[in-house]
């Protein structure tokens, strides 16, 4: 059973065709998405959680047409995402940031009940803190973090709205060796109970993860399988796998 | 100690030193101060409808004069053309106010940073002309000027705004229960999710809030609080003049939003309060006062980007060690 569906999905910047014709069903687990610089992978991203319109195509989540919502309402239908220059509400503390994002399944907009008496918020906001390993910072500002534990607490965010689908943009770009490795633990854990899409440069992490490997090429989708089977793949090593070991 | 638990017992002490001003200026014998400290507090109003915005939401407007334009015609309007009663005046001229805000933020909503604060300057200026081309309603450029019906008449009980304290016990009364309202939204989740706009609006809309609708009931309620104001100060001076309405007004809640520090809860009346002051004192005597005026509220954004408010949190959390 797939939890999201694009079809002919496609997104046009000018002459651009960052996004060209991707159809893709997302299955369970972990889908690790990669691709050379440029391939369109954020971009697809954006057009998945709705930060932007399609050019063309459909797109369908949890068997619902949701080609046309705008962000907030993919975000309640389940659907939670970071992105790749990480964001958080830097100026309140790492619980708020993430109660904010745990709110948001009940009555998100109600004036009058103090939030500091909603013990069940604060509860799951907390349980996302700790999966991510954040409990100790709670009350620290969140724009006082270190970089990694920033793109930390950003999944916490995306956790605590108890995602059905997890979009994660390069979670761990700049951790140290050390941090990266923790991180790639606690996205295993959580992926037990929600599924995963990975966009990952670090190819020992993409391996170490996914369950499926989509490769992602200028707007297209070039080759889709599992690891195995995709570290073989002849045009992969060509456009991507060879360019990273340049880069390496 | 915490720095909560110094705010709030100052804010105790505040609230008392303002139940207890008008025998306590009497016995100084600088009674005249009641009516500035009276309109003071309705400026601070206005000023913290400015600040529900920019503060909480980060939208800043330039057009909380048309609201406080709205209550006050409300009343004027309500009690001169009407006939009502001292109540219906004010509930009229409130929910004028929200109606106004209700249609012009559907527009000022999806706009944010110089674009949201220029339409409403544009709206605010559009109804400044009206309403002083409309002479039939608003009474042009004379404005428009009527008897204050009585607060309470209960046969024996008769309370009115003629008495100098009565007045000002009235005004404190209901500016205090608006920003006791306002603490109260502050600490609910309609608070926060203003907060998470603020900080970060694409964040906020992929956690699933809805960033229009939560900035369009910040307009709301902000206009509500700006003709709340207005409806005050009609009250206040028996009068209502599209003076008031003027963008100038709106700029000046904006500057003591800045300078009595936006996003707290008495920074902009601390703001209001200082600067009116600063007028009554020194307009009299130097009639180039307005410098002084800029040239404090450079200081304090130069020296405290919080403002006043902002400032005195950044001390105190320093002197409490954390
Ligand atoms: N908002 C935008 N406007 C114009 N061009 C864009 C925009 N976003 C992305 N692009 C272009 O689309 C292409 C794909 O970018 P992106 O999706 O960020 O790639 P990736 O994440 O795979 O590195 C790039 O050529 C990029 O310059
Ligand atoms: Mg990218």
């Amino acid at each position: 059973m797939s939890v999201l569906e694009l079809e002919g999905v496609s997104r046009q910047f000018g002459g651009l065709r960052a996004v060209d014709g991707v159809t893709l069903s997302i299955g369970s687990g972990i889908t690790a998405l990669i691709g050379p610089n440029g391939a369109g992978k954020t971009t697809l991203f954006n057009l998945m959680s709705g930060l932007l319109p399609v050019s063309s195509g459909r797109i369908r989540f949890r068997g619902q047409d949701i080609t046309k919502l705008p962000a907030h309402r993919r975000a309640k239908l389940g659907m939670a995402r970071t992105l790749q220059i990480k964001q958080v509400f830097a100026g309140l503390t790492v619980l708020e940031n993430t109660w904010i994002a745990a709110r948001q399944r009940h009555r998100p907009l109600d004036p009058f009940r103090p939030a500091a008496n909603d013990r069940a918020t604060r509860a799951a906001a907390e349980a996302a803190l700790e999966t991510m390993g954040l409990e100790a910072m709670a009350g620290r500002q969140a724009g006082s973090l270190a970089y990694g534990d920033i793109a930390l607490l950003e999944i916490a965010m995306a956790l605590a709205t108890q995602p059905a689908l997890l979009l994660l943009d390069e979670p761990v770009c700049g951790m140290s060796p050390s941090e990266t490795e923790r991180t790639v633990a606690r996205i295993r854990t959580l992926s037990a109970t929600t599924d995963v899409v990975i966009v990952e440069h670090d190819m020992d992490v993409v391996f170490g993860l996914a369950d499926r490997v989509v490769v992602l090429a200028e707007g297209r989708v070039l080759a889709d399988g599992p690891p195995a089977v995709i570290a073989r793949e002849p045009a992969v090593r060509e456009a991507y796998l060879g360019e990273d070991e340049e880069a390496a | 100690m915490s720095a909560l638990s110094v705010n709030r017992a100052l804010t105790l002490l505040l609230l008392i030193a303002l139940v207890a001003a008008p025998p306590l200026l009497g016995w100084m014998e600088v009674d005249f101060w009641l009516v500035v400290l009276t309109e003071i507090l309705i400026w601070g109003l206005l000023a913290s409808s400015a600040n529900l915005l920019f503060g909480q939401v980060g939208l800043l407007s330039f057009g909380q004069a048309l609201y406080f334009g709205f209550g006050m015609y409300g009343v004027a309007i309500g009690i001169d053309r009407f006939g009502l009663g001292l109540w219906p005046a004010m509930g009229l001229g409130i929910a004028a106010s929200l109606g106004m805000a209700a249609v012009a933020g559907l527009v000022a909503v999806r706009l944010t940073w110089h674009y949201f604060a220029i339409i409403t300057v544009v709206f605010s200026l559009i109804f400044y002309f009206l309403a002083l081309r409309l002479k039939p309603i608003t009474g042009g450029d004379d404005g428009l000027s009527f008897a204050a019906p009585p607060i309470l008449d209960w046969g024996s009980l008769r309370l009115t705004l003629g008495d100098d304290a009565t007045q000002y016990w009235f005004v404190l009364l209901i500016v205090v229960l608006a920003f006791a309202l306002q603490a109260r939204l502050r600490a609910s989740a309609l608070g926060r999710a203003f907060a998470a706009v603020r900080e970060g609006e694409r964040k906020a809309s992929l956690l699933g809030i809805d960033v229009l609708r939560v900035r369009w009931i910040a307009f709301v309620i902000a206009g509500g609080l700006a003709g709340l104001a207005g409806a005050l100060f009609a009250l206040f001076g028996r009068y209502a003049s599209a003076t008031h309405m003027y963008y100038t007004v709106s700029g000046e809640a904006v500057v003591w939003t800045v300078l009595g520090g936006a996003g707290t809860l008495l920074g902009p009346a601390i703001g209001a309060a200082l600067l009116i002051l600063v007028r009554e004192e020194l307009s009299t005597v130097w009639e180039h006062y307005p410098l002084i005026v800029g040239a404090l509220t450079i200081a304090v954004v130069v020296f405290a980007p919080k403002g006043i408010a902002g400032g005195w949190n950044l001390m105190l959390a320093r002197v409490l060690g954390r």
